[in-house]
């Protein structure tokens, strides 16, 4: 079963630094060997956002004031259980710190 | 939670508790130990920051003091303890290199490979063995016994926790990769199972494939990911809504996962970069790249797929490459060059009941407008498939091809119509033999185009290697049907063989068989009735436990026991009500369900089958099961 983890943040989330770098690279590429990690990425914090009503359409530029909190990063996980992806996500959040994820089952 | 941090640590964990203690049973039990403490720890205490340290730091700590006491107490395990370092951490690159060793141990020529499978799974995908019984369809007693057998083989064999050297290299990978493919295997093909645990092997597969691949980066660790990847991107696209096979051709191939395609290709780079002649693996995966690669089934690249298959063919030569050859042929360069290579395998032996020749035949056949044939070969194959949606998929291709008008009477027919006219016994006999020959020519074939060298070829493949006298009664029942049928003769060239005389076995000698260490209960049981009621074998294994009256030591079908069996009978019985007597170790696959007589409504397990008993009484005693029965019998009052 495959799972989307994001990561979000708030302008409190301290900025990444080297440390991190290095312990999410490790992270990234034991994951990734063993086909657990299928992509990842970072997000920009802002994007635009479409929205649809009545057949129209209306563009928007980020950032979005309403949402305290924004996805910063994205992880499509494959894994054996629900138990497992909490496991990595515990592992994830171990190594950046203090801060939000969500875990979503694709379905 | 703890199992999850298990699943994903544990071949690190078992590897580095090899280094310490150099025994699987004691590594495993020391990670056993941590597993414990953990499940007592940490609902009190809060999952430590690092669960996986955690875990190793524990085991590890018991590890090392138990090789000390051990030292104390035999100077002989000083060597063992010589290169611990207590409490100290092993460097990355040797925790990778454990992990290595880990496989290339559970995977041990010396291992038989059910037990190679189990022992990987167990050790180093830290499945449970529970777990592993559901995937394998299996009971957990029978995957413990071979993860114990394991590590009894491994410990007599005195196999060493190292890796091999340079020229035992390459053997010891092919293992653990054949290992690999063998679970990748058993959890790709029954993806439609209801069984989720099934598709996680495939899963697991990958991932032990790309632990490996970091480890080892051989090309063809490379070839077997790059394979292993591909085949799974079309997981989801080949089967229909109600579990009918799609054949590739016709799969939507939006539905192929792109991300695991481009995983499989970014491992075939890796390979290709290293260079070097390529492997079978590595071949295979070409292939798959090639099938990946073409945006629909009409722009395949078969001329490259053919080529492919030759490198394959001269790799490993084995009947089922070469008919798939013979499909990639038959799309490059025209049906009649598929169906040429296709009928050079018909006289093999190890296709004879492989449903997939018939059909790739019936595909060509069909191409070149022969259609009679075509049909009949679609049957052939269904006949043979055991996948019931398999079956129908090919009985759904015959039915679309219009039968020929003037075919006349056909074989299936002439066989029928003959075997009624017999006495049941004689019936029963030919029918063994001509049945046997409707398969191998079909059913369907219109009698009058039979050959004599047909059927020889088919007598040929199918009886060639049996004994004279099973030999010669198959060509009597050919001759009868070919005489009463009163056209060309059938049996041609084929010749009756001398009879060697009979030998007479001595009878069952020494220790009875039941009162062997290590003989399971069924057996015990089986083997005591069958020689204290001198009962046919298939009337005993017909047993149904409401047939039982234990304390008048008969069954109501005329089968009665003594004193020995009486005493074992009520354990093997546990309980149960209804349903065989004897059970099967697994539970039947969906598609092959048995009658509902043979099935234990309790377990879900099928009767014990005559084959299986006799291959178990054979493995032990080199006899078979009759020989429990003869007058002869000669066995010491024994122990029981």
């Amino acid at each position: 079963m495959r799972y989307l983890l994001l990561s979000l943040a708030d302008e409190n989330t301290p900025a990444p630094d080297e440390r991190l770098f290095a312990e999410m690279g490790a992270f990234i590429e034991e994951m990734s060997a063993k086909g657990i990690l299928l992509a990842t990425g970072g997000l920009e914090p802002g994007g635009l956002r479409m929205t649809s009503a009545g057949g129209e359409t209306t563009v928007t530029d980020g950032p979005f004031t309403e949402a305290k909190e924004a996805a910063v990063g994205f992880a499509l996980v494959e894994v054996t259980s629900e138990e497992e992806v909490l496991e990595l996500t515990r592992r994830f959040r171990r190594v950046v710190g203090d801060g939000v994820s969500e875990i979503r089952r694709v379905l | 939670m703890i199992e999850a941090v298990w699943r994903l640590e544990s071949a690190k964990i078992i590897a580095g508790l090899m280094r310490v203690v150099r025994d699987v049973g004691l590594a495993e039990e020391f990670a056993q130990d941590a597993l414990v403490a953990a499940m007592e720890q940490w609902p009190g205490e809060g999952v430590p920051d690092n669960p996986g340290a955690w875990l190793m730091a524990v085991a590890r700590r018991r590890a090392v003091d138990h090789v000390r006491r051990e030292r104390r107490h035999d100077r002989t395990h000083e060597q063992m303890a010589h290169d611990l370092r207590d409490g100290e951490e092993p460097a990355q690159e040797d925790t990778q290199d454990d992990t290595l060793r880990l496989m290339f141990l559970s995977c041990h020529p010396v291992l038989p490979p059910p037990a190679r499978v189990a022992l990987t799974l167990k050790l180093v995908g830290g499945l449970s063995t529970a777990e592993i019984a559901r995937a394998f369809l299996t009971g957990e007693q029978v995957v413990a016994r071979r993860v114990a057998d394991a590590r009894r083989i491994l410990a007599d064999h005195r196999v060493d926790f190292e890796l091999p050297g340079p020229p035992e290299t390459a053997d010891r990978l092919g293992s653990v990769l054949e290992v690999i493919y063998l679970i990748f295997n058993e959890g790709y093909s029954a993806a439609s199972g209801d069984d989720l645990m099934r598709p996680h092997l495939a899963l697991e597969a990958l991932r032990l494939g790309g632990t490996l691949a970091e480890l080892a980066p051989e090309p063809e660790v490379l070839g077997l990911l790059a394979l292993m990847e591909i085949q799974t991107s079309r997981a989801d696209a080949r089967t229909g809504p109600s579990g009918e096979p799609i054949p590739l051709h016709e799969q939507n191939r939006g539905r192929w996962d792109r991300l695991r395609i481009r995983r499989g290709f970014t491992a075939m780079l890796r390979a290709r970069e290293i260079g070097g002649p390529p492997g079978p693996y590595l071949v295979q995966a070409a292939i798959a790249v090639c099938h990946a690669q073409a945006p629909t089934a009409e722009e395949t690249d078969w001329g490259q797929i053919a080529s492919l298959y030759e490198i394959l063919v001269r790799l490993t030569p084995t009947p089922v490459v070469r008919l798939n050859q013979a499909v990639a042929v038959g799309m490059a360069y025209g049906p009649q060059a598929g169906l040429d290579l296709a009928d050079g395998l018909t006289a093999d032996p190890a296709l004879r009941n492989y449903h997939l020749l018939p059909g790739v035949r019936a595909d060509l056949l069909l191409r070149l407008g022969r259609h009679g044939e075509a049909r009949g070969e679609f049957l052939r194959a269904a006949q043979l498939t055991d996948n019931a949606a398999e079956r129908a998929f090919l009985e759904r291709r015959a039915d679309r091809i219009p039968p020929d008008d003037h075919a006349g009477v056909l074989l299936g027919e002439a066989v029928g119509e003959f075997l009624a006219g017999l006495t049941p016994s004689t019936a029963r006999s030919y029918g063994q033999t001509l049945h046997r020959l409707c398969v191998a020519l079909g059913a369907r074939t219109p009698l009058a185009t039979v050959t004599a060298a047909e059927v020889g070829r088919a007598a040929t493949t199918a009886w060639g290697a049996t004994a004279a006298r099973t030999w010669n009664r198959h060509l009597a029942a050919i001759g009868s049907f070919s005489a009463w049928a009163q056209g060309p003769g059938l049996t041609g060239d084929l010749r009756r063989r001398e009879q060697p005389p009979p030998v007479r076995r001595p009878a069952l000698q020494g220790e009875p068989p039941w009162d062997r260490p290590g003989v399971a209960l069924r057996e015990r049981v089986l083997w005591c009735l069958l020689h204290e009621s001198a009962a046919p074998v298939s009337r005993v294994l017909a047993l149904d436990v409401d047939d039982l009256d234990l304390d008048d030591r008969r069954s109501r079908t005329g089968v009665s026991w003594r004193s020995r069996t009486a005493r074992l009978l009520p354990e093997l019985v546990a309980g149960r009500t209804r349903g065989p007597l004897f059970l099967s170790d697994r539970r039947p696959a969906p598609a092959r369900r048995p009658a509902e007589k043979d099935l234990c409504p309790d377990t879900g397990r099928r009767r014990l089958s005559y084959e299986r008993a006799e291959h178990l009484f054979k493995q032990a005693t080199g006899r078979t099961l009759r020989a429990l029965r003869s007058d002869g019998v000669e066995v010491g009052a024994g122990r029981g």
